[in-house]
């Protein structure tokens, strides 16, 4: 059975609708429970949207609901245009139904999003991420034992049977080595990550109507680019490996603990690493911590952010709640998915961006939007330029204007939002492969420090970072 | 001619498996004749056929060996609380461990014999497994308070997806047969729900 896309359009709130979150949620609802009954190649979707099931419905309909409020615009062309790719992402959306992982991602940056979004939407999205179901111990028993050579009463010293958390393609189970060592052990479900794989691959195809387009090696650029992404995230081993290149670049007095890997009982579906301790976000900021307590985990995470990006040549890209956890003035960093690893080139275009925020000088950052946008000197390129240019000047704010920033600024943030739907809308996005990823980052990493409502100078982080480097 | 004791006959049967079972392992099973288990057992083909009239009779008479353990194992593993879900799918993926050295050559004998196309009484043995693994799938069904008012519709489509599920995995070249598992994991949810619906309903 498939779900058409014409159907979903259809349980979208119309702009004019008066009514629309009723109708939204009712009509999504029953489309939601269609397509839960689709066959799906290994069963997470499925299981997703029997998890929270009212909850998990609603939820999706309020991203519905929430994305096309984004896009609102009076002029019908522009409209149209929204709901063309609007459509395009929801026919991926389809195909790619049982990426929990993706929809749990999407979820967790906007989840990030208090006050903007509606308070039931991150609500249910923030669950979505902590109580994702599980594999029960009898299969979790067949893919250690296939993956490790032994089952775990063998292997290990403890282990429990019942997942503490969610991952993207799997689940988390606590245990214990024989030599005493306590463990988080991420397992994938069974054939996931080969699928996910086989079906990135053809994602290139489904595109072939843009190809005709003017910005079609631009689009293609940055499809590869989210897809290699996506794709080293279905392999445990390469996560192995940027952990322990993460770790190495921390010692006791940063107070920022990325955990050790255990690679005897590691593959690249099984992922065993020292136990981080400590809480997400939403528990830590629900004990009422002081402003000194935020702006402390604030500036542990630019922290860490910086030494990555300076001593590692990695980005941390992945800002979601499930990766940072907070403990006694200590941050954890557990999950290196997310990372985007910077080539000489990639670096160097880094330092470019700094050196424009470093003199916040209109003209530095004009000629880095050039470099990173490939804007010539066509003057239909003039407007793009100047958003691009006001995007930079506002989102580099902290860095640009020297002192405090703070990041609690609701109307600060929004307007981000805004400066980012309205370059998206124009298409203005475009450009370098990995742009798609950094806007990502961009959004999560503020919209993280706005959840804490962190005020904290990022400068003397930045120099003492750069640094560590010379 | 002297009487053969029990002991003797369990012994010499014992000695036929496992050289069976080598031979298919180095020579394949297809190449393995019944007069090269004979030879290697050291026994007269004659006496051979007494035992097990084909090869396909060997390789069931491993099965059911294999999956008698897996029993075992099953009633030893089955967790306190554990679902329903777990549960029956502990009692395949028992089996499927234990049958696992002969996955490459028990898919033509799970055909002719275990096949929901097969009629139930054509191979004893063959019924006897289908019996203890309905049995055990019933009993957990039972104790998880699920009512069984079409117990023969519900064992017919059990059964077709178990063998579905064994004849996948017979044929699985995925890495350790990884996809077998997401399968299984799958057919048993579900059934599952199936079953549950119709409790309901
Ligand atoms: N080493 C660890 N110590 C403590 N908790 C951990 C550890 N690793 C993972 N967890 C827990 O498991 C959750 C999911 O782990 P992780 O983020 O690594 O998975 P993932 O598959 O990369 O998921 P996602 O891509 O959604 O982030 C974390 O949010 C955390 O609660």
């Amino acid at each position: 059975m498939s779900l058409s896309v014409a159907e979903i359009l259809e349980a979208l709130p119309r702009a004019d609708d008066p009514d629309e979150r009723g109708l939204s949620a009712e009509a999504t609802r029953a489309l939601f429970e269609k397509l839960s009954k689709r066959p799906m190649p290994t069963g997470s979707l499925h299981r997703l949207w029997n998890l929270g099931d009212v909850h998990a419905r609603v939820g999706i309909a309020y991203l519905f609901y929430w994305i096309r409020s984004w896009f609102k615009s009076t002029d019908a062309r522009q409209q149209d245009l929204v709901e063309t790719n609007l459509r395009a992402a929801l026919k991926l959306l389809e195909m790619m139904g049982y990426l929990r992982g993706a929809v749990m991602k999407m979820g967790q940056t906007l989840a990030n999003l208090k006050d903007i979004a509606p308070d039931e939407f991150t609500d249910v999205l923030e669950k979505l991420h902590f109580e994702a179901p599980a594999m029960h111990y009898s299969l979790i028993r067949e893919q250690l034992c296939s993956e490790l050579g032994g089952d775990p009463e063998e292997l290990f010293d403890e282990f429990e049977t019942e997942a503490f958390a969610a991952a993207s393609l799997g689940q988390v189970h606590r245990a214990r080595l024989k030599t005493g060592e306590r463990v988080a052990i991420k397992v994938q479900y069974p054939g996931i990550g080969r699928t996910i794989r086989a079906d990135l691959r053809n994602l290139t195809p489904l595109l072939l109507p843009a190809r005709l387009t003017k910005d079609w090696e631009n689009v293609k650029a940055q499809v590869d680019e989210v897809r290699r992404s996506l794709e080293r995230e279905t392999d445990y081993e390469d996560e192995a490996r940027l952990l322990e290149k993460a770790r190495d670049l921390f010692t006791e007095d940063d107070n920022i603990l990325v955990p050790r890997v255990y690679r005897e009982f590691s593959t690249a579906r099984v992922l065993t690493m020292q136990f981080v301790g400590g809480v997400h976000i939403h528990d830590f900021l629900s004990l009422n911590p002081s402003q000194e307590a935020r702006n402390q985990a604030a500036e542990l995470m630019m922290r860490a952010w910086y030494r990555l990006l300076y001593k590692g040549r990695m980005e941390y890209i992945d800002w979601h709640p499930g990766n940072f956890l907070f403990q006694d003035g200590k941050l954890g960093l557990i999950d290196m998915g997310g990372v985007w690893c910077l080539n000489d080139a990639a670096f160097d275009t880094m330092l470019r961006a700094d050196h424009a925020m470093q003199t916040g000088d209109r003209n530095d950052i004009s000629d880095f939007v050039r470099h990173w946008c490939e804007i010539g000197d066509d003057p239909s390129d003039q407007e793009r330029l100047l958003k691009s240019v006001e995007y930079c000047e506002h989102v580099w704010k902290a860095r640009i204007q020297p002192g405090v920033m703070d990041f609690g600024d609701a109307e600060d943030l929004r307007k981000t939002i805004d400066l980012l739907a309205e370059l998206t809308k124009k298409r203005y996005t475009r450009g370098r492969s990995a742009s798609p990823l950094v806007t990502r980052w961009e959004l999560a990493y503020r919209t993280m420090l706005y959840r804490l409502g962190a005020k904290i100078d990022v400068h003397p982080i930045r120099d003492e970072e750069v640094k560590v480097t010379c | 001619m002297p009487r053969i004791t029990e002991e003797a006959k369990q012994a010499t049967r014992k000695r036929i498996l496992d050289t069976a079972l080598s031979l298919f392992k180095s020579k394949g099973f297809e190449q393995a004749t019944t007069r090269d288990i004979a030879n290697e057992a050291g026994i007269a083909a004659g006496t051979l056929f007494n035992y097990f009239p084909a090869k396909e009779d060997i390789v069931m008479a491993l099965v059911t060996v294999a999956l008698a353990r897996a029993a075992e194992e099953f009633a030893k593993q089955k967790r306190e609380g554990a679902s329903l879900e777990e549960d029956l799918f502990l009692n395949v993926s028992t089996g499927l461990r234990r049958l696992k050295p002969y996955r490459r050559y028990v898919g033509p004998v799970l055909e002719t014999t275990l096949s929901p196309m097969v009629a139930s009484a054509s191979n004893e043995q063959a019924q006897a497994i289908r019996v203890a693994h309905l049995e055990r799938v019933q009993e957990a069904i039972s104790s998880h308070g699920q009512s069984l008012a079409t117990w023969t519709i519900a064992m017919q489509l059990y059964w077709t997806l178990y063998t579905g599920v064994l004849a996948f995995w017979v044929n699985d070249s995925s890495p350790k047969q990884e996809d077998t598992l997401a399968m299984l994991d799958q057919s048993i949810s579900m059934f599952v729900s199936w079953l549950k619906e119709r409790g309901n309903g």
